[in-house]
């Protein structure tokens, strides 16, 4: 997948984005339908960006998004669970501009848009300085983070 | 800044010819620093949303080495000079002049001659900008980032500026030649949207 994608799918399936850095990897999964959704966020919202049309680009309309494909496929928002990963810093900057760095956005847009869907957190491998690629398995809703240099980490 | 997305092929020139003066006197640096012949390419300049920006180097998960330094003054914007894992090696080798560990992770001696490397060259590329077309700018401190390539790219597109999912880069790439080794890295401009509008008019295009 790639950035400001999102995908659904049910079973025996594995989901995968790669080189996350502020970016944000929302994992869905519902332990019931064994269906799962991933989306590759950019931005908390889409008032920092110009073209606004994809809604898979944003923390705030890729969590509904997400939920609507899983719904069509079976699941039930009771018993979907989110996994998150990304958000880091990639460049220690001596001048971050107006607040909280991008990754740290997005990481708190993306929590606001899943508890204002009742969705909980059970993990999450956020912030830090270093980079992601994430794997997401149908079968068990094993979500997989690695890092370079960190190895892999199993949520 | 509606038009920003359709420069005419004047403008186009204009800034590939801007470029091409910072990226000269950037290799004229590099040169002098390593002792190498220094290739470099036209500029390539790339307007577009950011998940639409191709990939420059592949795999997305590949090892690079990244510097990035913002400008500030009469126009903003960052740059960010990149080179896969081997040739920073190679950098660090020539800068310290003595070897380091060829694959494993830099040490503080090491990434610290990579980022005064790439402050070397920065400032040479941001000061012939600066000349060239009359304007103030003013490099900041660099910073260093050293992971995978997607990761990197992406967060420093995205840093600043008010429309973050738009990209405006201008690419120089650049090769020594040095004893058969393909060493290689790319150099990019990446003005904030309202600064592309300085740009070309202080080189008289607007």
């Amino acid at each position: 997948m790639r950035v400001a994608d999102a995908a659904v799918g049910q079973g025996d399936v594995m989901l995968s984005t790669l080189g996350l850095g502020s970016c944000i990897a929302i994992a869905l999964y519902d332990s019931r339908a064994h269906v799962v959704g991933l989306a590759h966020i950019l931005l908390p919202s889409e008032a920092l960006a110009r073209d606004r049309e994809n809604r898979a680009k944003f923390a705030a309309t890729a969590v509904p998004l997400l939920l609507e494909r899983m719904r069509a496929m079976g699941a039930r928002d009771a018993s979907i669970v989110a996994k998150l990963a990304g958000g880091a810093s990639m460049f220690a900057s001596l001048l971050t501009q107006g607040g909280p760095a991008i990754g740290e956005r997005n990481l708190i847009a993306t929590r606001i848009a899943l508890a204002s869907h009742g969705i909980r957190v059970t993990g999450e491998d956020v912030g830090g300085g270093h980079g992601r690629s994430v794997y997401l398995h149908g079968a068990d809703g094993r979500f997989e983070v690695k890092s370079m240099g960190k190895g892999c980490v199993v949520l | 800044m509606a038009d920003l997305l359709h420069l005419d092929s004047m403008e186009l020139d204009a800034l590939r010819e801007t470029a091409n003066i910072g990226a000269g006197h950037a290799a004229t640096a590099l040169s002098q620093m390593t002792g190498d012949t220094i290739m470099i390419t036209v500029p390539t300049i790339t307007i577009a949303a950011l998940e639409d920006v191709p990939s420059r180097i592949r795999p997305e998960e590949e090892p690079i080495v990244a510097v990035l330094m913002q400008m500030m003054g009469d126009l903003t914007g960052r740059t960010l000079l990149v080179f896969p894992h081997p040739t920073a090696v190679r950098l660090a080798q020539l800068m310290l002049r003595r070897p380091t560990v060829a694959n494993g992770p830099f040490g503080e001696l090491e990434q610290s001659a990579i980022k005064e490397a790439g402050n070397i060259l920065s400032g040479a590329y941001i000061n012939a900008l600066s000349e060239f077309m009359g304007l103030m700018l003013l490099p900041s401190p660099p910073s260093l980032a050293i992971d995978m390539s997607t990761a990197v790219l992406n967060t420093a597109y995205l840093q600043f500026g008010t429309e973050r999912d738009m990209v405006v880069a201008v690419e120089t790439q650049f090769y020594l030649l040095g004893e058969g080794e393909e060493l290689r890295g790319f150099f990019l401009l990446l003005p904030d949207a309202a600064s592309l509008q300085v740009i070309l008019r202080a080189v008289k295009v607007l």
